[in-house]
């Protein structure tokens, strides 16, 4: 079965590892890479794929720009099947010195954007009665790390949001679920020094970081017809941390 | 029945609600009048009105902006079929 499918923050590593393994599991998926800026990982992934993937503007804590892409999903496609709310942010501080943009531009881009997006995409799924949600959230979300007091609440309301509209949404056919990624192998672990990343490792009880593809495979799970009685999960994928 | 809606129109919006809903009721069973939410009515909760909203929509284009418009419009079917009317004679 062929779905169409956006993949918001699709100009990172796990983005584009979610939007690789559905590209991989069918080659009549449509897949759209939502994307505000730094355009060019996504561009050379839709050149790779043509036809089967593209790229959409998508200012994620923007309702219009939510309108607009959706619209320009379903102009072409017909539809949309699968939101994978991916975009994010964070911004650590401690919270007595955090200001209050950190605050609210972390929470902006990791809580309201997956208001604004499951908004946009509802009316349309309910109307076929068949949907798929999958929020990425975070292992933050769960563990509350301190100096993340802004990503933390906000993932955390993402897993909220998940289970309350799972609950909303469960008999018109649409699925909402959320995954919570551990340490993963992308841009924000590079940043590390070789001690604070050994210090991380260590807290593994894998004793490794899970690669983009271990949360992509769970996405493609959860989006899929065999997680069709799977609704407001949380799906811890760390290595074993918590 | 209500002074706006033609019967046909009725008609139609039952349809509607029985396909949506995936309603036991056959289209004929539903009475104008009948209130579809609370005591006595049809017993729908506030998902099913989700999906009335999200269907007069798309089958009308009448879009219904907020909780206290909803409330009003979708009493009934008479409630539905005249708002359906008066959108439509826009």
């Amino acid at each position: 079965m062929n779905r169409v499918i956006l993949i918001t923050g699709a100009n990172g590593g796990l983005g584009l590892a979610i939007a690789r393994a559905f590209i991989e599991q069918s080659a009549d998926h449509r897949v759209w890479l939502g994307v505000r800026s730094r355009r060019e990982r996504a561009d050379a992934m839709a050149s790779e794929f043509p036809g089967a993937c593209r790229v959409v503007s998508l200012d994620v804590t923007s309702p219009e720009a939510w309108a607009q892409a959706v619209q320009a999903v379903t102009d072409r496609d017909g539809r949309l099947d699968v939101l994978v709310n991916n975009a994010g942010r964070h911004e650590d501080s401690l919270l007595a010195t955090m200001t209050p943009a950190a605050w609210s531009n972390v929470i902006d881009a990791n809580l309201d954007s997956v208001f604004h997006g499951c908004q946009a995409v509802l009316p349309g799924m309910i109307h076929r009665r068949w949907g798929r949600i999958v929020n990425v959230a975070s292992l933050s979300a769960l563990l509350a790390p301190a100096g993340q007091a802004n990503y933390a609440a906000a993932k955390a309301g993402v897993v909220a949001l998940t289970h309350a509209l799972a609950k909303e949404t469960a008999r018109i056919g649409i699925t909402v679920n959320a995954v919570c990624p551990g340490y993963i192998e992308t841009e924000a672990l590079e940043a590390l020094s070789p001690e604070r990343r050994a210090a991380a490792v260590a807290q593994v009880p894998m004793r490794r970081f899970g690669q983009p593809r271990e949360v992509a495979a769970a996405v493609r799970f959860l989006a899929g017809d065999d997680a069709s009685y799977v609704t407001g999960a949380t799906l811890k994928i760390d290595g074993g941390i918590l | 029945m209500n002074e706006f809606a033609t019967p046909a129109l009725s008609e139609e919006i039952k349809a509607l609600l029985v396909e949506t809903l995936m309603l036991p009721q056959a289209p004929g069973q539903l009475v104008d009048d009948q209130p579809l939410f609370g005591p006595g009515g049809l017993g729908l909760d506030s998902v099913d009105a989700l999906q009335i909203v999200v269907a007069l929509d798309k089958a009308y284009g009448l879009k219904i902006k907020d909780v206290g418009e909803a409330q009003a419009i979708l009493k009934s079917v008479a409630t539905i079929a005249s708002a359906v009317h008066q959108h439509r004679s826009v």
